[in-house]
């Protein structure tokens, strides 16, 4: 293990992936159990549910990205980019955030019958549609309104985002796909349940009052991160290849 | 009720004692029974280790869930694995590059125990859970969390060398497995007997019953990488704990139930 300037960016890049994990948690609109009986607004399950599969799924469209550049014929002198790699995980992590929540709202709305309704706002700040009155008595909104879909999106690119920079430096340090995945896995882990406590569970996007906590998991995802990076850019690739 | 059962009620250090040190000396009991009998016939007793870890978890689970974390009890349970998972890989690596190649147990293991205590230091300093056993849980579940993911990669690999865990279990992908069915059997005890009623040896013998389901599950896994014998001895092994820990739980579960009655047949349809 030689510790020199290639080093520190790819541990700044895994902190900076955990902490994009961590911040896009407080998009996704998360309702938990209470969503799943449309008594909440949001999409019916956890968070860490939500952050597995938006980070998954951004894992593996980064790992495709990587797979692609490396056919291009210029791939000796060219090398990987990080740019596209990026993108690509966020543009996985939103198809499957935004699928989640589309399929979501066709039971929502065809289903269980009930209007789409946030309970934290009076006006929808994007289409200013009027709320309270499709709020139905006893609940805490319904479905999936159009600010939430708008902030899970957003959500859903940070997550994506994080997960292909912590999963790309890990490439570049022990060359095996499979490894560097699985330990991305486990930053991400830690960084969607610390961020899900912050908000104790449930969260309506950006225009939720919760949504002010951000710096506290913004703190707590630095600390932990840190720790992880630090061990995950001593890990070696095997002798021999993988 | 006139049944007796057995039941028993243990103290948390107690359980963290026989959790962790159960754990690392049937890691290495499994691995020096196969390296001396040149087979990897007892890869079994790693998965039976990994039981230890799983009980000191759960207890961990249902200790700082009674306080209420406001996300639902699988999230620890994912949080304990994914801090498990990273020490595994890093203890295991670490030692290989330092030509310790058996320490790697105890290395992930310390590692994952300071970071556990770091991780429920945050929780109370900067998230203000404000709950008194944060810090002491979340050392258990990360501590479990690894000997849980160490146990049943023995288990499937058959060996405690770096490059052969990894060769066998993460990139064949059943890291995966090991991550679901390791998680279940730490967080599922406490979600499914949550409540006024909820008894520590009921939880976890439910615990040790999910443990045999995840062991074989892992003796699947094992029938490619081990081999046929190695294999079946799993998948008995696992059947034969899931069965006696099964029927404990359902006579546990009676014990506690207020009234057991029977419904009788469906009554005829009425045409």
């Amino acid at each position: 293990m030689n510790f020199d300037a290639n080093t520190i960016i790819y541990l700044l890049e895994i902190i900076i992936g955990g902490l994009l994990v961590g911040v896009g948690v407080h998009f996704v609109p998360v309702g938990g159990a209470p969503a799943a009986m449309a008594q909440a607004t949001g999409i019916g399950t956890g968070t860490v549910q939500l952050a597995a599969g938006s980070g998954l799924t951004g894992l593996l469209s980064a790992g495709l990205m990587m797979h692609a550049m490396s056919l291009s014929p210029t791939f000796a002198q060219d090398g990987y980019s990080i740019w596209p790699i990026l993108l690509t995980g966020a543009v996985g992590a939103m198809i499957m955030m935004d699928a989640t929540m589309l399929t979501g709202s066709w039971i929502y709305a065809y289903a269980v019958g009930a209007p789409f309704a946030s309970a934290k706002v009076n006006y929808d700040p994007i289409t200013m549609f009027s709320q309270p009155p499709y709020v139905a008595p006893g609940t805490v909104g319904q479905g999936i309104p159009t600010i939430c879909f708008v902030s899970g999106t957003i959500g859903a690119a940070m997550g994506g985002i994080g997960g292909a920079m912590i999963y790309f430096p890990l490439v570049l340090i022990n060359h095996n796909p499979a490894m560097s995945a699985v330990f991305a896995i486990g930053i991400f882990f830690v960084d969607a349940v610390l961020a899900s406590w912050n908000i104790q569970g449930t969260i309506e996007g950006f225009h939720d009052p919760k949504f002010k906590k951000w710096p506290k998991a913004f703190k707590a995802c630095l600390v932990s991160t840190a720790i992880l990076a630090l061990v995950a850019v001593l890990i070696t690739p095997l002798v021999g290849g993988v | 009720m006139a049944e007796t059962v057995k039941g028993f009620k243990l103290e948390p250090k107690q359980l963290r004692i026989y959790g962790l040190v159960g754990s690392v000396v049937g890691i290495y009991l499994a691995y020096i029974l196969n390296s001396v009998t040149g087979t990897n016939i007892f890869s079994f007793v790693g998965a039976l280790a990994a039981l230890f870890g799983v009980v000191m978890g759960a207890n961990a689970v249902r200790r700082v869930c009674a306080y209420g974390i406001g996300t639902g009890v699988p999230s620890i349970g994912m949080l304990s694995l994914g801090m498990g998972v990273v020490a595994v890989l890093f203890g295991l690596s670490i030692a290989e590059q330092l030509g310790i190649g058996l320490l790697g147990v105890i290395i992930a293991l310390v590692y994952s125990l300071i970071f556990g205590y770091v991780v429920g230091l945050i929780a109370n300093r900067v998230m203000g859970f404000n709950i008194p056993v944060m810090e002491e849980g979340l050392t258990d579940l990360s501590g479990a969390g690894t000997l849980a993911i160490l146990g049943w990669s023995f288990a499937i690999s058959g060996s405690l060398g770096y490059a052969d865990i990894v060769h066998s279990v993460i990139n064949t992908g059943f890291l995966a497995i090991i991550f679901i069915c390791g998680g279940l059997a730490i967080l599922h005890p406490f979600n499914a007997n949550l409540g006024p009623d909820e008894k520590q040896d009921r939880t976890l013998v439910n615990g040790v019953m999910v443990g045999g389901m995840s062991t074989i599950a892992t003796g699947i896994c094992a029938l490619m990488t081990l081999g046929l014998a190695a294999g079946m001895v799993q998948i008995v092994v696992g059947f034969a704990v899931w069965y006696y820990f099964f029927v404990w739980y359902f006579r546990l579960a009676k014990r506690d139930a207020s009234a057991v009655v029977g419904t009788g047949l469906l009554p005829p349809t009425v045409q």
